[in-house]
Formats: C-alpha cells, sequence, structure tokens
C-alpha cells in the first residue's frame, strides 16, 4: 500500500529529516495538527470579541457576583421547611427517582436490542449504519426538546417527560452498548460460529457475559442523567416530583432557605447513587 | 485408509488483488495428523478456516465427508461446523465464564436456538465434558473462570470445547504460538494422543519447525497461498525448506536431524 504523500515527511535535506535554524525538527505539520492550531485560535480570537461586547445592561459585573455568593450563603449555610415537611420532601425525591428508573428501565431494554443491531460485529453494515444514523440524529437533539416535542401529543407532564426521556435515553444506550459489542474480541465470535452455534446462542452465550460490567455501568451512568434530568423536568414540563418543588421555590416563594434543603437532599441522593454503583461493579468484576 | 478431506483447486481472494490461496490441492485422510507449516501470511489460517467455512473461498472445490462445503445451506453448515472442531493461538474463550460452561459451548451446534441460548444442557452431555476435562487434567479448575487460568490450561479448555462436539476433523491454529515450551508439548502431546487414540484427523499450523517434524504424519508446506510441499516429515529436504520459507535452513537455526532419527524410530 502506499504511504499518502501528506502523512510522508518532506525531505529536503538531502534525504535528512529537514532542519529548521540549524537544529533537527522533531515533528513535521500535518493537516490534523494544522486544524487544531486554527480551532484553538479561533476560540481564543471569540472568547475576547465575547467579553468585549457583553451587553452587562445594569448589572455590576462585581456586584452581581458578590450577590450570588451572598445567595449561596442563604441557601447552604440556613437551610429550612416551611412550605412542606420531611416526609413530604422524600415523597416527591421518590417520585422525581421514579421518573428516572423507569426512563433508563425503558431506554435500556429497547436499546439492548438496538444495539446488537448496531454492533458491526454483529449485524452487517447497512443496518449497522442505519440504526447508528437515526440514533445519532435522535441524540444530537437535548433531552428536554425531546420531551418538549412529545409534550405537542401528550401534553406538558408527566408522559410526555417518561417517553422524550426514554426516547434521549435509548439513543445514548444503543450507542454505549453497541460499542462495547464492537470491543469484544472477535476471535470468541469465530469460536462460536465455529462450533456451529446461532446468532441468539453467540449472544446469550457469549457477547452479553462479556460485556456485562460495561452495560451495568453504562445504565448506571445514564441513570445518574437521567436523574438529573428528572429534576430538571419537574419544573420544565410539570413532571412533578422535587424539581417542581424547587421551581416553586426559585420562582414564586423566593424561599431560599427551602431551595437549600431540596438542594443538599439532591445531592445526598446523588452520592448514594455513585456509592451504589461503585459498589455494584466491584460485586459484578468480582 | 478413507479420504475425509479433500482440496479440489481452491483459491481465495480478499478483494481484487490480494491472493490468500491459490490453486490450492491436498488430500487428507482419516486419522491423520498433517501439519501446515509455512511463513507469517503465507495464508495457513486462511486455509483452515476455508473448511469450516469461517471465511468463503472464492473458487474450487473442498470436500469434507462426500460433502461438497462450498455449496451447502445454511441448515446443513450448522451440521458441518459441529463435525470440525476448532483451537486457536489466542484460546478464544469467554473469559467470564467458568471452564465449564466454556467447555459445554461445543454442544451449541446441537441444539434449537433457544434451547442452546439459555444454557441448558442434557445430563449426558455435562458427563462427557467432565470426562474430557480429567483427561485434559482440568478436573480441578472446571468451576474456575476462564481468565484465572493459565495459557496452557486455556488451550487445553479449548481442546476441551473442540472435543465434546464429537468432532471428526480438529483444526488447530497455531496452538502452541503464545506458549511455552512445556507447556507446548503438553498441547502438542495432547493432540497426538487425540488423533491416535479417538482416530480424530488433526490439521494443525505451525510456526515451530521442529515441533512440525516431530508429531505430524504428514506434513504441508505453503508458500504465498500455494501448496509448495506436501508429504512425509522424513522428506522434507533442504531444498523444501528454502522452497517455503524462502531463506536457508542453516541460516534459521533448525535441528533437522533429530526428526529423522524419531522418523527412522516408527
Amino acid at each position: 500500500m502506499a504511504i499518502s504523500p501528506a502523512a510522508q515527511p518532506k525531505m529536503v535535506n538531502d534525504g535528512k529529516p529537514p532542519l529548521v535554524n540549524g537544529r533537527l525538527k522533531l515533528r513535521v505539520l500535518t493537516k490534523s495538527m494544522l486544524a487544531i492550531r486554527v480551532t484553538l485560535i479561533a476560540l481564543a480570537v471569540l472568547t475576547v470579541i465575547g467579553f468585549m461586547t457583553f451587553n452587562y445592561q445594569e448589572v455590576h459585573l462585581l456586584k452581581g457576583i458578590a450577590t450570588t455568593f451572598v445567595n449561596f450563603k442563604t441557601i447552604f449555610a440556613s437551610p429550612q421547611f416551611s412550605h412542606f415537611t420531611f416526609p413530604e420532601a422524600v415523597h416527591q425525591l421518590l417520585i422525581t427517582l421514579s421518573l428516572g428508573v423507569l426512563t433508563t428501565l425503558i431506554g435500556a431494554l429497547i436499546a439492548l436490542f438496538l444495539s446488537m443491531l448496531a454492533a458491526e460485529n454483529l449485524s452487517n453494515k447497512t443496518v449497522s449504519n442505519s440504526v447508528k444514523g437515526l440514533m445519532a440524529v435522535i441524540r444530537a437533539v437535548p433531552t428536554v426538546l425531546w420531551v418538549l416535542i412529545f409534550a405537542v401529543s401528550a401534553g406538558l407532564g408527566s408522559v410526555a417527560a417518561v417517553i422524550g426521556m426514554s426516547f434521549h435515553s435509548i439513543s445514548y444506550l444503543t450507542k454505549a452498548y453497541s460499542e462495547s459489542f464492537e470491543e469484544l474480541d472477535q476471535g470468541i465470535l469465530e469460536a462460536l460460529q465455529g462450533c456451529g452455534a446461532g446468532w441468539w446462542q453467540i449472544i446469550c452465550q457469549a457477547v452479553l457475559p462479556s460485556s456485562l460490567t460495561s452495560i451495568v455501568s453504562w445504565t448506571f451512568i445514564r441513570f445518574e442523567i437521567n436523574f438529573g434530568v428528572s429534576v430538571a423536568m419537574g419544573a420544565a414540563a410539570g413532571a412533578g416530583g422535587i424539581g417542581y418543588d424547587m421551581f416553586m421555590d426559585s420562582a414564586f416563594y423566593y424561599n431560599l432557605h427551602e431551595m437549600g434543603v431540596i438542594t443538599y437532599m439532591i445531592l445526598a441522593v446523588a452520592m448514594l447513587l455513585e456509592y451504589l454503583s461503585l459498589q455494584m461493579k466491584k460485586r459484578i468484576r468480582a | 485408509m478413507t479420504t475425509l478431506l479433500q482440496f479440489k483447486k481452491v483459491s481465495k481472494q480478499y478483494g481484487s488483488s490480494t491472493v490468500a490461496l491459490s490453486d490450492v490441492n491436498f488430500s487428507v485422510n482419516e486419522g491423520e495428523l498433517v501439519s501446515i507449516i509455512g511463513p507469517s501470511g503465507a495464508g495457513k489460517s486462511t486455509l483452515l478456516r476455508c473448511i469450516n467455512r469461517l471465511i468463503d473461498a472464492t473458487s474450487g472445490e473442498i470436500i469434507f465427508d462426500g460433502m461438497d462445503v462450498l455449496s451447502i445451506g445454511r441448515r446443513n453448515l450448522k451440521k458441518l461446523r459441529t463435525k470440525i472442531g476448532m483451537i486457536f493461538q489466542n484460546y478464544n474463550l469467554v473469559e467470564r465464564l467458568s471452564v465449564f460452561e466454556n467447555v459445554l459451548h461445543g454442544r451449541l451446534g446441537y441444539k434449537t436456538a433457544l434451547v442452546g441460548a439459555l444454557g441448558f444442557y442434557h445430563e449426558e452431555e455435562k458427563a462427557r465434558a467432565l470426562e474430557i476435562l480429567k483427561s485434559l487434567g482440568l478436573e480441578e479448575q472446571i468451576y474456575k473462570r476462564c481468565d484465572q487460568l493459565s495459557g496452557g490450561q486455556k488451550q487445553r479448555v479449548g481442546i476441551a470445547r473442540a472435543l465434546v462436539q464429537e468432532p471428526r476433523v480438529l483444526l488447530a491454529d497455531e496452538p502452541i504460538a503464545s506458549l511455552d515450551p512445556s507447556s507446548s508439548k503438553v498441547i502438542m502431546d495432547h493432540l497426538k494422543n487425540i488423533c491416535e487414540t479417538f482416530g480424530i484427523t488433526v490439521l494443525v499450523n505451525l510456526h515451530q519447525l521442529d515441533v512440525a517434524l516431530n508429531y505430524s504424519d504428514r506434513i504441508i508446506g505453503i508458500s504465498s497461498g500455494r501448496v509448495v510441499f506436501d508429504g512425509m516429515p522424513s522428506a522434507l529436504t533442504h531444498d523444501a525448506i528454502r522452497q517455503i520459507y524462502g531463506s536457508d535452513p542453516d541460516g534459521l537455526n533448525l535441528n533437522v536431524e533429530r526428526p529423522k532419527e524419531v522418523a527412522q524410530k516408527r
């Protein structure tokens, strides 16, 4: 195979590597390096222009930052219930959690089948590319937007939230699962084919056992994402749960103390999930 | 002796230019241990994979046990593959499953899709698998996960998986290329033993010329996709070696005298 001329260093110095100012050059400027440099310079220029043309209106930057910190202090240093009690808050938190669990579960189940079609080593090229393409389009639209799109037909509320979040979970998990399937050693598939095993047998006896750890860890990562999104959905799509209470506190009651309580509770749940996922992975690996 | 396997003018092309096999003709008798030797990239692996159709040959005819391998349908292909066991350089076991489960994978070809997928096996099948594991010295390891085994043990699991298929022929694709000399000897001894006691034909790809000379009934030499030598180990002359590997045997640091003694002892 001929090496493309771009990949070959230019030999100007009698066949020796080129010299710059009498020193040996370590690398040659390739197209990809040039592209990276141009991108970085463009980003730097845009940042400077952005700061110069900001419309600050009446807000004084330093004063604004200072006030924000005062608000943070109110939220985090003096949390306090006023509109609802602790058991009620836990109940709302459970609603949010179940929204996360449900959407992850629906997403994982459907994604498992789609990912088998999307993995190049388990399916054929046409099917794989079309599934992957479709999933990429779905993934490109943010979860919140999908919820709002489904809200057109289902109405703003929990139904739209479940469908929209599941939709995005499917495409996310399909990509994650199919990539872990593709990392599978081709030789194992070959060995089982050689035994006369069929497609489903290879899936259940080799593919799933080999990629179980990554399937579980990807599903958990998505669950963490979905928990965060379902907090936001409570406010943005009226899906209920702790997010809605938080929205009411911040936008209607201006009760920063209660917001602090809610923030701490969400934080506690997020940390608990992190701990659980670590434990689960340990168990599976062992 | 009956002919079990026959290659007639078999060729394999990858894409439009890369030729892996060209006009390969040879036949293998039942119960023979045949070594296929040749430099890397000569087409040895392709040749073995053409037999169980992991790779489809481009043209020619492969007759295995009276069946035309290249023209059979899907159902018969499954049946064909159950008769052909295969072991690999990288063992190709499912590392996260136990030795026992991996060995029983050899029975999948005999099962319906659902039963095999769920991993239900008959008691007789399990008993047979256990017997084979015992004969290979793996009875202590049956419930261990395969990633806890050494290379030599993994290869023996590979052999066990091939044997529970109750195959007519065992294809070994460089079975000892990643093993140390003593494990290599164990594996080659097992292959020889399988060939002699069960009468299973063994086709083995080898890089180690001395091993090929010591163990095989017949040697097939391949160079750039063509069969350039086919005969007894004792007939492998310096000229033939030069033709296969393209270099002088003296430079290859081989001990070709020893196998001749082995051949004479028989």
